[in-house]
């Protein structure tokens, strides 16, 4: 557990570096208007790069979280028009259901991750652009509603982002307390030793991806309820920067360890990174080449600590071994 | 030619074409009866001018999935490499502005086989970045805008000139397809990405030089798209930043669909072949049916997952098959 301390700070550090740099480029970086619209449009992300965790550490991942999110956020959006506003929780529903279909193909038809996910992100997509007369966004009857519950602060956060916060929460609770998360990470950590102790390894990352789902799914109804309408198209290059972010958190990509409110900040450094190269001026274009940038360095960090973790537990038994051989 | 029904008794050293050699027989057959129109002859030709490029750019996709690998980048470059065509076509002439493109996509290739080998970053990672990279660099240079090429001849041969009479871009598709065929099976490179993919701590244990051929497979990988780039890029006539975005996930699904199983280590061009010409069929089929794209994305989706499903030697059919009748 000590040694992978060191994975889950490096997040926070890289948010201090962010912000010092770009306080020191735009003044107004550190204004209370500007780390207001950080902690407030940070949470999309935030959401999807949690579900993303779990799939992770389950030592797979999923690529179909933004569309999912976008296929959840057109329905959520049809759902409120006809049954009124409550009907936005429709949106978790479909994550899950996506997350299931993703999962089923994964733990109990042992497909790749990388082909099941890729299947639904297709299909999805595909399904999205269908229900919403190819792609065009879908206003929500009841904008108004929907603004001030995702930009009207209450106790200084608004009561969607409560909302996100809370599902933060409950991830960790999941990931550290919850019998379903522990064992989640011990599938990711070895999958072969999880069917030894008698638990089912496919059912397990059926409940992966579900979770990877639900979350999507919260962070699709997040984005119907801050455009007011719901977004077929929207969500592409989302999953890259979810992945990005829960790497950057310290989640293993060869499973086994995760921690929430490391990939908190990881999304929340994404997202001042975003934020701030906007605030300077930097051209769109540009910034996406620096969140590429970034998400290749949350590879070299992840393949660097790998590196060194597993040098130091060579040493060690290699240590134990030469004190343990009677000769 | 043994029936190869999934009941039949195993057969031994003798060729078995590839499973969904049937399944795009099928396809064609199917259409033929189900699509009006598929079977004319200048159909036809449109569908294997699609599948062309497809299929250049596959090969790449091959080689990188043999490695046990898998790369995003490739729709991304293929559109940094049209608007590096276009920016430098005034200057350098059409040969040339040709070899630029070609030369970023390679790049490209390069940056990802480094970063992946040496680093050993999770080729995921490493592609879906270069994917951002890319498509921010070709917004960037073109300012977000399509940048149109003035038309000439030479320009436009890569894909619209014809020798003998068979278009250019189905010449070069067959000249890649045997180029891969002939690295794969015949040359000590090609050989090595087997052995990596199949196993790379074997491998490295087995003193191969496992760097070097990660390296070179992913260089070879941007070679290939590069050749799909600049007949795509001739075919538009511009310099688009949002060229080709689904054809890196096309080209996975053809590969995947083929056969090709993801974890590496295995693949023929045969398969890839097969898995292009279905992928390439089903498009057109969509669009001469006049469907909505989104019923052509979900189809795309299904087929990715049941193929893949279908490829493990037919295991999944044979859950169908009565219990004494299965093969062993």
């Amino acid at each position: 557990m000590k040694a992978s301390l060191g994975r889950f700070l490096v997040a926070p550090l890289c948010i201090v570096v962010a912000a010092t740099t770009f306080a020191a480029l735009a003044p107004d970086f550190v204004s209370g208007g500007n780390l207001g619209s950080i902690a407030g449009q940070m949470w999309v992300l935030v959401l999807l790069a949690v579900g993303q965790m779990f799939a992770i550490a389950s030592r797979g991942f999923d690529i179909s979280v933004g569309v999912t999110a976008a296929l959840a956020s057109t329905v959520a959006a049809i759902a409120a028009n006809q049954f009124g506003l409550w009907a936005l929780l429709a949106a978790p529903l479909v994550g899950i259901a996506c997350g299931a279909v993703n999962g089923w193909l994964i733990g109990r038809l042992g497909l790749q991750p990388i082909v099941a996910t890729l299947g639904m992100l297709i299909a999805a997509k595909g399904l999205a652009l269908l229900i919403s007369a190819n792609g065009q966004a879908i206003p929500l009857s009841d904008a108004n509603m929907a603004a001030r519950l995702a930009f009207d602060a209450v106790f200084g956060l608004p009561p969607l982002g409560w909302l996100a916060l809370l599902c933060v929460v409950a991830a960790h609770g999941i990931l550290r307390h919850a019998a379903i998360g522990r064992r989640i990470l011990m599938l990711g950590s070895n999958p072969d030793a999880i069917g030894l102790v008698g638990a089912d390894a496919g059912g397990l990352q059926i409940r992966a991806y579900q979770l990877c789902g639900l979350f999507a799914g919260f962070a699709g109804m997040l984005m119907t309820a801050r455009a007011g309408a719901g977004l077929p198209t929207e969500g592409f290059g989302m999953e890259l920067q979810s992945i990005a972010a829960a790497v950057i958190g310290g989640t293993a990509l060869s499973g086994g360890l995760a921690n929430v409110w490391a990939v908190l900040a990881g999304a929340t450094f994404i997202q001042v990174v975003l934020t701030g190269l906007n605030l300077a001026g930097v051209s769109p274009f540009l910034a996406q080449i620096v969140v590429g940038a970034v998400i290749v360095g949350s590879g070299l960090i992840d393949a660097g600590l790998h590196a060194v973790l597993t040098t130091i537990q060579k040493s060690k038994t290699s240590l134990q071994r030469t004190k343990g051989t009677p000769l | 030619v043994t029936l190869l029904l999934p009941w039949s008794p195993p057969v031994q050293k003798r060729y078995r074409p590839p499973a969904i050699l049937w399944i795009a027989a099928a396809t064609f057959v199917l259409f033929l009866f189900l699509v009006p129109r598929f079977g004319t002859l200048g159909n036809i030709e449109n569908v294997l001018r699609s599948a062309a490029i497809l299929g250049i750019v596959s090969c790449g996709q091959a080689i990188v999935i043999i490695l046990g690998g898998i790369e995003f980048s490739f729709g991304a470059s293929a559109a940094l490499a049209s608007v590096l065509i276009v920016m430098a076509l005034p200057e350098t002439g059409v040969p040339l502005a040709f070899a630029a493109g070609m030369l970023g996509v390679v790049a490209i290739g390069m940056a990802n086989g480094f970063a992946i080998a040496k680093f050993r970053i999770s080729p995921v990672i490493v592609t879906l970045g270069t994917l951002m990279m890319a498509s921010g660099s070709a917004a960037w240079l073109a300012g977000g805008m399509p940048i149109d090429a003035p038309m000439s001849d030479v320009f436009s041969w890569p894909s619209r000139g014809r020798v003998g009479g068979v278009p250019v871009p189905i010449i070069l598709a067959a000249v890649a397809f045997l180029l891969l065929h002939l690295l794969l099976a015949h040359t000590r490179l090609g050989r090595l990405w087997y052995l990596v993919g199949a196993n790379p701590i074997a491998a490295r244990l087995a003193g191969l030089r496992v760097v070097w051929t990660l390296f070179g497979g992913y260089a070879v990988a941007g070679l290939f798209c590069a050749l799909g780039a600049v007949i795509l890029t001739s075919r538009v006539g511009s310099g688009q930043p949002a060229l080709a975005p689904n054809l890196a996930f096309e080209t996975i699904a053809a590969c995947a669909i083929g056969g090709l199983p993801l974890s590496g280590g295995r693949g023929r061009v045969s398969q890839v072949v097969c898995g292009v010409l279905v992928v390439a069929m089903l498009n057109n089929a969509v669009v001469l049916l006049n469907l909505p794209a989104a019923d052509q994305l979900i189809v795309m989706g299904l087929l990715v997952v049941s193929a893949v499903l279908l490829q493990r030697d037919w295991n999944f059919i044979t859950r169908f098959v009565p219990e004494g009748k299965r093969p062993r």
